[in-house]
């Protein structure tokens, strides 16, 4: 029974996290429109019945008593659809609740009980209900109907198999949208459990088996009660869930001995015999009367009548959703290793000299070989984005904190979101998270002005913070930039000086702006003379750049004073994928990333420029280009030395334009960055290095550095 | 990985790890290079593998011949010949790889060939003259080891890949951060 609990719980958490989720989305996405469409209405209720549908079983008192004083919000929006909500307020509410669940749940996944009392919320709630009710009185009669949800169910319970027990058959239907309702129907069984003398059930494995929940949904839950029950009071006790439709009927004694091979009121044409072994009894299996139920008691009605146009539905839903499995990371590291040691083992058997043997005919070695080559290959590919994550969620999660500080501190403020589909590494995320979060307080209650300031400065009366990100160079760019008052580089020194940041005898002259920047990244460093709520304590920056060297990233601050300031997290190749181009040069290989490849060019001889001191200018349409040849700034062997032999790749760093000369051009790949060990100390021109198809290595080259 | 390789080692030598647990000894992994041999604690090596292809870097150190991929990891790799200044030596297939892990830094070790595990007390290490502190190798090496007849020069991982470079590391750490 426990085991069974900890799988619900499992369950439970996952389905009304991913819930949880996608109210918040919805509901960020809306925050500045004028109100919910009906669409949103109509999920929100969904979601928040199913919250409280499946805490109810879970027995969370106080989240499913929230859950439910939230779906009357959106009961009542939705059936009388007044116009004077106050949307800013509803979306208040509604995050509220979101935290509030987020921290039971919280709670619950690291074994607690959710201890929380959500009274006072529901007790706000409820004064919002009643205050967008006001308007429209007549409607009243709608909600008193739902308070009925948690009967408390005691009945007398007679002597089990005593006379005038009745029969019933019970038939449930699931709505198509509720996930899980295998375990829906396990708590009505249990509920039963406690006021019928026997039953027995159809599915019979739903707590076992996942799909049982696709055939309640097709088929509908099955039922057979044996109880001192009027028809009513099983009703009433069904009544509590979440079912949509229950078809409840009295039966004899002998359909309920026959057990569901006689299906009473629905006529079933073309049976299929599960064959499963009796496993009906629940509990009471020490009534021994119960032998002459028939094994193979389960099946399934292939087609019953009026059963279709329910099953087209569902089938729809379902299509609609991308299913997602968690896996730990450390097997996706492990799996990645592996597939690496595969391609290496790949190449030696391929490349295996006892096949140099004259006259061997390999031709259908060789076929295979290739199709294995593909798709290790297509397995790498595959393996290296399972730990690529869009910043989707991250940014999403942004889009929050910009909207709670921002009420905090009372400031207008607009968020604009660039790149949020980039993709980095997991544990990337993992990490910037913080940080982000840190900064984008930052600029909200230290960068962005008062109204009145701005409109002083001749800004627009809304600031603006824009998150933004994209991958350079090699590297993942975050910035946060916003247009508020920027930073006061005199300020800043004076107060870096009175923290004893700096030392006594230096002055500002010192000192570059950059420089006097980074001071509000120092440990105890507050240029806000009030400690807020928000920040001014003088924790925040240090630890975001604390963060980040965890993953090897920098923190780089811009400002203009009265015109806004930007920072910006250069997060390290680590794991990024980038689309690079292979080339040669002697026996080594590099790659350069595509983004920075403006084209290549075959040369000749004659349109290279030659100063005396040895430098080379290219000309290209008129223009000259600085040429950097490898096989000699690294002093590599090539037998490639004449221009015309080689091939020239012109590239492009922050509008600034060189050559390179290699030998060839391998292909383009996308490629995992990884560091060079921090064991070689840094060498220009190259930032990283990475692990190719056929195990072997290639160095970056990093343009930025290379002319140097 | 690294543990299964010291069970292999272990349970061949198994009567050396017996005296090993018993006494006050080590166990060192014992290589030659040029025409001493050398001992390297066995407690600091992950595993030994064969030559394979390595990837130079560069504008760096001779010694640092590169990098080599060990299973999807970058490991550079040093050749333990140059690094005592001695003659650079042709790589054939008895040449091995050392792989050692110096507080979390993992680095391969080139060597001419691998000799044996052996267990040394700690009693037949002898500190070596300091009089002949001019010579350059007696920095890597802290101690003789006794084994028999033969003297194993024992070798100090951490100054074998740190000491002059200690620099060089702080200095890209500065760099980077």
């Amino acid at each position: 029974m426990s085991e069974e609990m900890d799988s619900m719980l499992d369950m439970y958490l996952y389905e009304n996290g991913q819930l949880l989720q996608q109210l918040e989305m919805t509901t960020l996405e809306k925050k500045d429109a004028d109100s919910f469409d009906e669409g949103d209405i109509n999920e929100f209720f969904r979601i928040m019945h199913t919250i409280k549908g499946s805490s109810g079983i879970m027995m969370f008192d106080d989240i499913m008593k929230l859950a439910h004083k939230l779906e009357d919000v959106f009961f009542y929006i939705r059936e009388s659809k007044p116009d004077n909500v106050p949307h800013l307020e509803l979306v208040d509410k509604i995050f509220e609740v979101a935290d509030f669940f987020r921290e039971e749940f919280e709670n619950i996944k690291d074994g607690g009980e959710p201890t929380k009392d959500s009274s006072a919320l529901i007790k706000d709630i409820d004064k919002f209900l009643s205050k967008i009710k006001k308007e429209i009185v007549s409607e009243d009669k709608v909600l008193p109907k739902q308070e009925e949800d948690e009967e408390p169910t005691q009945f007398y319970i007679g002597a089990a198999g005593g006379d005038g027990a009745k029969y019933y058959y019970v038939m449930a239907y699931y709505r198509n949208d509720i996930q899980m309702c295998n375990i829906h129907a396990y708590a009505l069984v249990n509920s039963l459990k406690e006021n019928v003398d026997e039953m027995y059930y159809s599915p019979s494995d739903i707590i076992t088996n996942e799909e049982s929940a696709d055939v309640i949904l097709e088929q509908g839950f099955k039922i057979l009660i044996k109880a001192h029950l009027e028809l009513e009071e099983v009703k009433t006790i069904l009544g509590g869930f979440d079912i949509e439709g229950v078809d409840v009927s009295e039966c004899g004694k002998e359909d309920f001995e026959a057990g569901f091979d006689v299906p009473a009121p629905i006529i079933g044409s073309d049976v299929i015999d599960l064959g499963e072994a009796d496993e009906a009894k629940t509990e009471d299996k020490k009534d021994e009367k119960k032998e002459d139920v028939t094994p193979g008691d389960y099946v399934i009605e292939k087609k019953s009548a009026g059963k279709k146009a329910t099953l087209a539905k569902s089938k729809k839903a379902k299509a609609s959703g991308t299913s997602f499995i968690s896996v730990n990371v450390n097997k996706i590291d492990q799996l990645m290793d592996l597939i690496g040691e595969i391609v290496i083992a790949e190449s030696t058997v391929l490349q295996n000299p006892d096949l140099n043997i004259e006259g061997l005919n390999l031709t259908n070695f060789h076929k295979s070989a290739a199709q294995l080559t593909k798709f290790t290959s297509e397995m790498q590919d595959v393996i290296m984005s399972m730990r690529m994550m869009p910043l989707t969620n991250t940014f999403q999660k942004m889009n929050r904190i910009v909207f709670d500080t921002s009420r905090k501190v009372g400031k207008n403020i607009e968020f604009k979101m660039i790149g949020e589909t980039t993709e980095v590494d997991k544990n990337i995320i993992e990490h910037i998270s913080d940080p982000l979060m840190h900064m984008i307080r930052n600029s909200i209650d230290h960068g962005i002005e008062e109204k009145e300031e701005r409109k002083a400065a001749g800004k627009p009366e809304k600031g603006l913070i824009t998150l933004e990100a994209k991958n350079e160079a090699g590297k993942v760019i975050i910035s946060v930039s916003d247009d508020g008052g920027g930073m006061n580089p005199e300020k800043l020194f004076a107060k870096a000086k009175k923290n004893g940041i700096v030392p006594r005898e230096k002055s500002i002259r010192d000192y570059t702006n950059k420089e006097i920047y980074q001071f509000i990244t120092a440990p105890g460093f507050s240029t806000n003379e009030e400690v807020t709520e928000l920040s001014g304590r003088g924790v925040g920056m240090d630890v975001v750049v604390k963060n980040l060297q965890t993953i090897g990233g920098m923190l780089e601050i811009d400002s203009e004073y009265g015109k806004g300031s930007c920072m910006m997290l250069k997060i390290p190749l680590t794991l990024a994928i980038i689309s690079g181009i292979l080339l040669e040069v002697g026996k080594q290989k590099f790659v350069i990333e595509t983004n920075s490849v403006k084209e290549f060019i075959n040369v000749r001889q004659s349109s290279v420029v030659k100063e005396p001191d040895g430098g080379e200018y290219l000309n290209v349409r008129g223009q000259h280009y600085m040429v950097v040849r490898l096989s000699e700034k690294y002093h590599i062997d090539s037998s490639v030395n004449d221009i015309d032999e080689g091939i020239m790749i012109l590239t492009e760093y922050e509008s600034r334009r060189m050559c390179i000369f290699v030998d060839k051009l391998l292909g383009g790949q996308e490629i995992v960055v990884k560091p060079i060990p921090d064991y070689i100390k840094k060498v220009d021109g190259l930032s990283g290095c990475t692990q190719l198809g056929d195990g072997s290595i290639a160095l970056i080259l990093d343009i930025a550095t290379l002319a140097g | 990985m690294a543990d299964e390789k010291m069970d292999v080692i272990t349970a061949e030598d198994e009567e050396f790890a017996l005296e090993g647990a018993l006494e006050n000894a080590k166990q060192y992994m014992t290589f030659k290079s040029g025409s001493e041999y050398y001992g390297i604690e066995l407690k600091y090596v992950n595993e030994i593998m064969g030559i394979q292809s390595i990837t130079e870097i560069p504008e760096v150190e001779d010694y640092i011949r590169g990098l080599i991929n060990l299973r999807g990891k970058i490991v550079p790799v040093i050749d333990v010949r140059i690094r005592f200044k001695q003659e650079p030596f042709e790589y054939n297939d008895r040449t091995c790889i050392i792989i050692v892990d110096v507080r979390n830094t993992v680095i391969g070790l080139i060597v001419e060939t691998i000799e044996d595990v052996v267990t040394i007390k700690d009693d037949d290490i002898e500190a070596p003259p300091s009089l002949t502190s001019a010579n350059a190798k007696n920095k890597y090496v802290y101690g003789f080891g006794k084994v028999g007849d033969e003297v194993k020069l024992l070798l100090n991982p951490e100054k074998l890949i740190r000491d002059e470079d200690i620099s060089a590391i702080d200095e890209v750490i500065e760099e980077n951060y």
